[in-house]
């Protein structure tokens, strides 16, 4: 989801540059040092040209990332189209970015070393808990990959390295994966459950 | 030292557990040769894994094909588990590959081993002058008089102007050479010392800083007695005794006209006959740079140890990451009971980090197929007869690493050219491997091919030729 264009040229074309790199996608410090530094000279100025196109701008510099947002719509105006696009994500995408979080605050507690890189057998033994007890395991095992991949299209992994074995999972995840949203998910959660226990009768 | 205690080290130390391991000899040795010998303080997984190789190789030829069985790699992920705990596995920041550094603990296990093997210290001399020197120093840092202080200075001018006096009279005391060697071997001694310092202190530092981490994580009181109780914490790395020593040192070495008087003197003390006689360690000449190298490791550890803390503790996160973990517990509690029948279909909703912007125009026009030429205008030597087996060794390209190959490539990058791919990645089959990369191109919506540019590719086949191919230049695009 991170592009790192190559360096901006240092004249006025900066600004336009920030705008259009912002678009593409997430603004990283440390994977395009150049756009950030631009990013952060001409953040004012950004916010205003985002402003007119209905986008608010998410700029923490401690974490050092960016990223664009749909603005809130002011009451009494006429509500723009959307240009940030929602996505689905199914139930199962939906865990693992959730326990990918928890790794990321475990991770954080404990203080080892700033990156939190795993393996795809630890990404697997990370969902394995909740996995239905009488499966066809190959056919979950083509899902949890699935899940993997599309975690990967969403840019909240990353793999590292040649082998394709390992991935990072990148700290943009919790400006995505907030209080909100797992609030969200846990009352959802919550209804489907009470839901089922409705319609079995209260066996759940 | 009691029973119990040396029992618990022998199970728990990696230290010890290095020293009983199967394999001690190979592990020491290879660790030795990778960090200590040549005061590295970090390796890329690659680098380590191909040097255990090596010797793994070299062992083998001797011993035969049983010993070590494993690949190089699990070798690597063993040793660095937390039940053995002689290297420490790191991704440093920008990496794409784990990097590995000995802990301090094999590096004590590893320099003892060293001690068995090395000549005995030579004298005690410089060993007494040293602790007579340290006991000065101190009484003189502590003395609270000012008249003492003149007296003990003054004592000190007459001894260097009857000293001055000598030497103009010509008559100078040079050292003798069981004293060189004396001094030498503990100059050697306390130089390799300090690299494994550096490890320690980075130890050191992990530590503080984990202690300070699990502090917050699990604190019950309220924020502001956190950040009471913390706030010293803030800077415990910085302002620990180790970390202040560390900085002394520091700023000790920086200095370029101690630097430079440091190696000039070093050097003549190694061109000297009897330092020659013991055979010194030619990277001792240059070990100011080697510590330079290593403190600035140490330096940008304590860095980014404050700057991550102090991130930890900003309130918002601090506030959320505790909300977080509350509803993470909800989650999975939810989860596992609805294991039996999870949530078809789509479930959640996330806004995308990326504007949904695809214009029609952005998909590629029609255009008209290019006819590929076979040219073979440098064919130069058709002199010998063709071998028509040749016709019949066919080899097979696999596609789907090829396509991996373009994938990898652009991982890191937003356009690559053919020509780019092949210089990560050279080619294996020639010029059938060309005519894939080609294909895939063309099969490919977010690849062009431009026919009014080309490049060139060069190679070696199967007999050793040099060959060379000119292709229209093809773009492969994230």
């Amino acid at each position: 989801m991170t592009t790192p264009l190559p360096n901006p040229p240092a004249s006025q074309d900066a600004l336009s540059f920030v705008l259009v790199s912002l678009m593409k996608g997430v603004v990283s410090r440390d994977e395009s040092p150049g756009t950030w530094q631009a990013l952060l000279q001409s953040s004012a100025r950004v916010r205003d040209q985002l402003g007119v196109l209905g986008l608010q701008l998410v700029l923490d510099e401690a974490e050092g990332h960016a990223f664009l947002r749909q603005r809130a719509p002011v009451d009494g105006a006429p509500e723009l189209p959307r240009l940030v696009a929602r996505r689905q994500l199914g139930f199962g995408v939906s865990l693992l970015l959730a326990l990918l979080r928890k790794k990321l605050a475990e991770a954080d507690a404990s203080g080892e070393g700033g990156r939190l890189v795993l393996r795809r057998a630890e990404l697997r033994e990370l969902v394995q808990l909740f996995q239905p007890e009488v499966t066809n395991e190959a056919r979950w095992m083509d899902r949890v990959e699935a899940d993997i991949e599309k975690a990967v299209t969403l840019g909240f992994l990353r793999p590292v390295g040649e082998g394709a074995d390992a991935f990072e999972v990148r700290r943009i995840l919790k400006a995505f994966v907030d209080a909100q949203w797992l609030g969200e998910f846990e009352q959802r959660l919550a209804r489907y459950r009470a839901h089922l226990t409705q319609t079995s009768g209260g066996e759940q | 030292m009691d029973f119990a205690t040396l029992e618990a080290l022998r199970l728990k130390h990696p230290a010890w557990r290095l020293l009983v391991a199967d394999h001690a000899p190979f592990i020491a040795s290879l660790l030795h040769q990778c960090f200590i010998e040549s005061h590295a303080r970090a390796l890329p997984r690659a680098e380590l894994a191909s040097r255990l190789e090596a010797l793994r190789e070299g062992v083998r030829a001797r011993r035969g094909d049983e010993a070590f069985p494993r690949e190089a790699s699990a070798y690597l992920d063993e040793w660095a588990a937390d039940d053995a705990g002689w290297l420490r596995k790191f991704y440093p920041p920008g990496a794409e590959e784990p990097h590995f550094d000995l802990t301090p603990a094999a590096e004590r296990a590893i320099r003892w081993l060293e001690q068995l093997t090395e000549r005995p210290f030579l004298g005690t001399e410089s060993r007494l002058l040293t602790v007579f020197q340290l006991v000065r120093e101190m009484a003189d840092g502590i003395e609270p008089d000012p008249a003492a202080r003149v007296r003990e200075l003054e004592r000190r001018r007459e001894a260097l102007d009857a000293e001055l006096a000598r030497a103009r009279a010509g008559r100078l005391e040079r050292m003798e050479d069981a004293a060189l060697k004396d001094r030498f071997q503990q100059l050697a001694d306390t130089a390799r010392g300090l690299m494994a310092d550096f490890r320690a202190l980075d130890e050191e530092f992990h530590a503080l800083d984990r202690k300070a981490r699990e502090r917050i994580a699990t604190w019950e009181g309220t924020r502001g007695e956190l950040l009471e109780a913390v706030l010293g914490e803030r800077d415990a790395i910085s302002d620990s005794d180790p970390g202040r020593s560390f900085q002394a040192f520091w700023s000790f070495l920086m200095s370029p006209e101690r630097q430079e008087a440091l190696t000039h003197d070093l050097e003549r003390v190694l061109a000297h006959p009897a330092v020659q006689s013991l055979e010194p360690d030619a990277r001792l000449a240059r070990v100011a740079f080697d510590w330079l190298e290593a403190g600035e490791h140490t330096q940008r550890t304590v860095a980014r140890l404050s700057g991550q803390l102090r991130r930890f503790l900003d309130d918002r996160v601090w506030l959320e990451n505790r909300r977080i973990l509350q509803l993470l517990r909800g989650i999975e509690r939810h989860a596992l009971a609805l294991r039996a029948s999870p949530p078809g279909a789509d479930f959640m909703a996330l806004d995308g980090p990326a504007l949904a912007l695809e214009l029609p125009l952005e998909r590629p026009l029609f255009v008209p197929p290019s006819h590929a030429r076979m040219e073979d205008a440098e064919a130069l030597e058709a002199g010998e007869d063709v071998p028509s087996d040749a016709l019949f060794s066919l080899t097979t390209v696999d596609k789907g690493r090829l396509k991996d190959n373009v994938r990898a490539v652009l991982r890191t990058r937003e356009q690559v050219s053919l020509a780019e791919v092949v210089r990560a990645h050279p080619l294996q089959h020639g010029l059938a491997e060309l005519v894939v990369y080609l294909g895939l191109a063309s099969e490919d919506r977010r690849a062009s091919i431009d026919d009014a540019r080309t490049q060139d590719f060069l190679w070696s086949d199967a007999s050793g030729r040099r060959r060379r191919a000119t292709l229209p230049l093809v773009l492969f695009l994230r």
